[in-house]
């Protein structure tokens, strides 16, 4: 019965005659494990494919919305972050299987006539790959993206004469924003995808015209079939590789940071590791030679990847025979000197602030927000006006926030009629701030912390008195030192004294004398919080 | 990369590689789809956790006379937080009261109070429902939905 129906499908369609063209190709005699590069970055594509639907089904393209959904595929949606941990290690995982089939190509010859357009097509594969990592990047809309991709359009647009046309083109503006989003959200999805399998099928097609190009030095002999010879060979490196993947994607589910905070000039961006030797070869040509690095270097390594076939053309295809010895060495200076930068890179990532660290101002807007009397719940309680703050996502920006918690009943800014007053503030400004604090971290999905009523003092303390001039843990002013690490300079009796009367150690400073305004328990709980901030 | 079974020889080093690429790429194609159907299907079938609201003072109602309540119920939309109006029909009798949904069980109308015939009706298809939610006459087919009620001290809880 399968078999007519089979039979049938085959009498109308030939697709076993498709299946056996595409089975049955005949492999030079001797072609190995190092011909199994391509198949696991076809399948590496695959999964990138399956999964990338799966999270474009939740994904919502628009700033705020963009972090909420990516923290909803996160946190809620069963599995989903497994969806999402697959489809990031999958686009590390797809540069480096890139970058090892590239090599394997460059080193056994491959490119060599008539397979000159295979390597061209191949190269440009590897160029939309690089795109869709930077683009990808953007989507979930958390600090790393947002900063990242300003790095990435600043670099554009060093570009001497069309620099900022190429950058207002990338941003669809002045500014990154909605309609960047928007634009770099259509190319990851429906551009480049649709070039990319474009480009794919060339690449096949253009295999199976010329052949494998086989072992390096042809051995006599029959050839064997691609099925089941060498897609056994295929499929083991497939499993493998596949296995390693699902297992960090398991073990080091992908990583969100707190939203993109565009006011927020104290983030240090870095690039994903794939970009980090670019960006680190930035920092040798200041001012006006940046070009030299965005545009120069990485042009000509580009120009020279596509000249290549062209520029070695002997028949000589092993890499160290002969003149085949400066490409192979050229290649391995371009690999080392890739390598070092991205170490260096690594080396000087900067210490970031620990997203579980709650600062004093997130802990005192936790306590307004949240704590016994507080006058959110006038209105935001079970059954209420307004929902519980427990399930209420913020959508909205932090000026309205601001706005809101001055003056509650006005949930839109010009709400309120101008001849009816507001009445007294709820939260004053600060306090406000503090709690602003808050909600962007609980938004973050911070783990909550327990702290102790001591530490509770001086957190309140600290965001009533000392945050205008001081920061902790990345929130507060720069007028005075920063007190992330204060506990390691100084001991509890000697922040006492310079906090009871700072001019008995710096005459002229402009920090008032704190031993009158603060009760003796806000002053030990301070000072005692201080000293363990090590 | 797989092949009808007609042109593969089950014997032998051939008919062995044939079945572990096989069965390999069958184990990566279903975990694949195991990730992606799971995230798919999961909200399909979620299950909301019911809350109760509270939906007034019970000493307001008077016996026998509906009174229709608008309960705002907030729910998780996804990524967002909504907050869904439920109008339903507090109906009491004695210490009991009843919640009926006010949304016809025929087409979906919203039903209204008929104060002179203290009866329910739908202005779509002229259904037509008693107090306790029966289906007096007209097309729907099932009674009026009831909502779980319970008494807090004065307060009327339903749940939602």
């Amino acid at each position: 019965m399968l078999t007519q129906l089979l039979n049938w499908i085959d009498s109308r369609t030939g697709y076993r005659g498709l299946l056996r063209h595409a089975l049955d190709e005949p492999l030079p005699k001797g072609t190995g494990w190092a011909f199994t590069t391509g198949s696991v970055l076809t399948l590496l594509i695959g999964v990138q494919f399956a999964t990338g639907v799966g999270l474009t089904m939740y994904y919502v393209p628009a700033p705020a919305l963009a972090y909420d959904s990516v923290r909803f595929i996160m946190d809620e949606l069963p599995l989903g972050w497994l969806l999402r941990g697959l489809h990031f290690w999958g686009a590390s995982f797809i540069v480096i299987a890139a970058g090892v089939h590239l090599m394997r190509v460059f080193l056994m010859g491959s490119y060599k006539a008539p397979r000159e357009v295979n390597w061209i097509t191949g190269v440009v594969l590897f160029l939309l790959i690089l795109a869709f990592s930077l683009s990808g990047y953007l989507l979930p809309w958390d600090q790393k993206a947002y900063w990242a991709t300003i790095v990435t359009i600043n670099v554009s647009a060093s570009a001497p004469v069309v620099g900022e046309y190429m950058a207002n083109i990338l941003r669809g503006g002045s500014e990154l924003g909605a309609l960047t989003l928007g634009r770099w959200y259509s190319a990851h999805v429906f551009l480049l995808p649709a070039v990319l399998v474009i480009f794919i099928v060339a690449h096949i097609a253009l295999m199976r015209k010329h052949g494998i190009s086989g072992p390096m030095t042809p051995q006599p002999g029959p050839p064997t079939a691609f099925f089941p010879w060498h897609v056994m060979k295929d499929t083991v490196m497939m499993a493998a590789v596949f296995a390693l993947l699902v297992t960090l994607a398991v073990l080091f589910p992908a990583h969100l940071d707190e939203i993109a905070n565009p006011a927020d000039a104290g983030y240090i961006p870095r690039p994903e590791w794939y970009f980090l030797s670019l960006f680190q070869l930035l920092k040798y040509f200041p001012g006006p030679l940046e070009p030299v690095a965005t545009l120069v270097i990485p042009g000509l390594i580009v120009g020279a990847l596509f000249a290549l076939p062209f520029l070695d053309r002997g028949a000589e295809r092993h890499p160290w025979r002969g003149s085949r010895r400066v490409v192979t060495l050229a290649m391995l200076a371009l690999i080392g000197g890739i390598g070092h930068l991205t170490v260096l890179g690594l080396l000087d990532m900067p210490a970031r602030y620990d997203p579980n660290d709650w600062g004093p101002q997130s802990i005192a807007g936790r306590q307004l927000a949240t704590g016994p009397d507080n006058t959110c719940q006038t209105c935001h309680v079970v059954g209420g006006p307004a929902a519980p703050l427990a399930i209420t996502r913020i959508t909205k920006d932090e000026e309205w926030l601001l706005f809101h918690m001055g003056d509650p009943v006005a949930i839109a800014p010009g709400a309120r009629p101008e001849d009816q007053p507001a009445g007294r503030p709820r939260l004053f400004r600060l306090q406000a701030q503090a709690v602003v604090s808050y909600l962007r971290r609980a938004r973050a999905g911070a783990d909550d912390v327990e702290v102790s009523p001591e530490d509770l003092t001086a957190a309140l303390t600290f965001s009533n008195m000392c945050i205008a001039c001081h920061t902790i843990a990345g929130e507060g002013g720069d007028t005075g030192p920063n007190l992330s690490l204060v506990g390691i300079r100084r001991d509890a009796a000697s922040l006492r004294s310079v906090i009871s009367d700072p001019s008995s150690e710096y005459p002229d400073t402009l920090m008032p004398a704190y031993g009158e305004r603060m009760t003796e328990e806000q002053m030990s709980a301070m000072v005692n919080y201080l000293a363990k901030r090590r | 990369m797989t092949t009808p079974s007609d042109t593969v020889d089950p014997s032998g080093r051939r008919g062995f590689f044939v079945r572990i690429i096989q069965t390999v790429h069958a184990a990566i194609g279903g975990t694949v789809a195991f990730v992606l159907g799971g995230a798919i299907l999961a909200p399909s079938f979620a299950k909301r956790e019911p809350s109760w609201l509270s939906a007034g003072r019970l000493d307001l109602l008077r016996e026998d006379e509906p009174l229709a309540v608008t309960l705002r119920v907030s729910r998780q939309d996804g990524y967002a937080q909504v907050v869904d109006r439920k109008v339903v029909y507090l109906v009491r009798s004695g210490q009991d009261v009843r919640a009926l949904e006010s949304t016809c069980t025929h087409l979906g109308c919203r039903t209204s109070y008929d104060r002179e015939g203290k009866r329910i009706v739908c202005p779509c298809h002229g259904g037509v429902f008693g107090l306790d939610g029966r289906v007096l006459s007209g097309p729907p087919p099932a009674p009026l939905t009831a909502l779980e009620t319970r008494i807090d001290g004065d307060q009327i809880l339903v749940q939602v």
